[in-house]
């Protein structure tokens, strides 16, 4: 299956955007954006903590809909969805 | 009513003509520019589809709970100088009251739940804006 994940601001500026990942079934939210974080140190760290959760300012959604943190570990992706992970709002 | 996200600027005056529908009686415009604190340029990104959807919600609600009669929202995006424009609201209503709380409840909002991110560019580099609501973007708005 296709997945894609979208990271905003600084985020997007650490781990860039629009990724398309091709996670196995069952695959968790967490568990597919730790899997694309890792692979940059300063990525991870700015929204994982040091235990491996979502930092609680992170705002995670799936398909334009909010997915609390709590939910984000037992949330189970599917085929054509997106994933979207940023921080704090800051419009007006 | 129009809600966008977009990088181009706007007309404010033919926005005014246009809020005007029958029975206004106030015309009340808040027009969010950028600063001038020390920064070249802003850098302005959203995640679109979201963010109108958001400012959609937004913008009925408070036409429910402020009688307006009329809402328009444009939020631009991209790179913007020291005086542009970046959020144009633009509500009208049957009384004064009415048309400012309805303003303010829309621009509260929207810093509270539209995903809009903004950079203020330096000499030196950037710096991100923090937000003001850490847990607001895609809650339900409260009734």
């Amino acid at each position: 299956m296709t997945v894609k994940v979208r990271f905003f601001a600084r985020f997007r500026e650490l781990l860039g955007t629009d990724i398309l990942a091709e996670p196995g079934t069952g695959t968790a939210i967490s568990t597919l954006v730790k899997d694309i974080a890792q692979h940059k140190k300063e990525g991870y760290d700015a929204i994982f903590d040091d235990n491996g959760a979502f930092r609680e300012f992170v705002i995670v959604m799936r398909n334009g809909k909010r997915v609390e943190i709590p939910d984000a570990g037992k949330t189970v992706v599917a085929d054509g969805d997106e994933i979207a992970v940023f921080p704090p709002v800051a419009g007006g | 009513m129009t809600i966008k996200v977009q990088k181009e600027d706007v007309d404010i005056g033919a926005l005014i003509t246009a809020a005007k529908k029958h029975g206004t009686g106030a015309v009340v415009v808040f027009d969010g520019i950028v600063r001038d604190d020390d920064i070249t340029e802003m850098e302005l990104e959203a995640y679109e589809d979201v963010a109108v959807a958001e400012m959609e919600k937004i913008a009925a609600e408070a036409t429910r709970l402020h009688n307006l009669l009329h809402v328009d929202i444009i939020h631009r995006i991209g790179r913007l100088s020291v005086g542009e424009n970046i959020l144009i609201i633009v509500v009208s209503a049957g009384h004064r009251p009415e048309a400012y709380a309805g303003s303010r409840y829309i621009i509260e909002e929207i810093k509270k739940s539209v995903p809009i991110w903004k950079k203020e560019l330096t000499k030196d580099g950037g710096r991100w804006v923090p937000g003001e609501h850490g847990h607001g973007a895609g809650k339900p708005l409260k009734k």
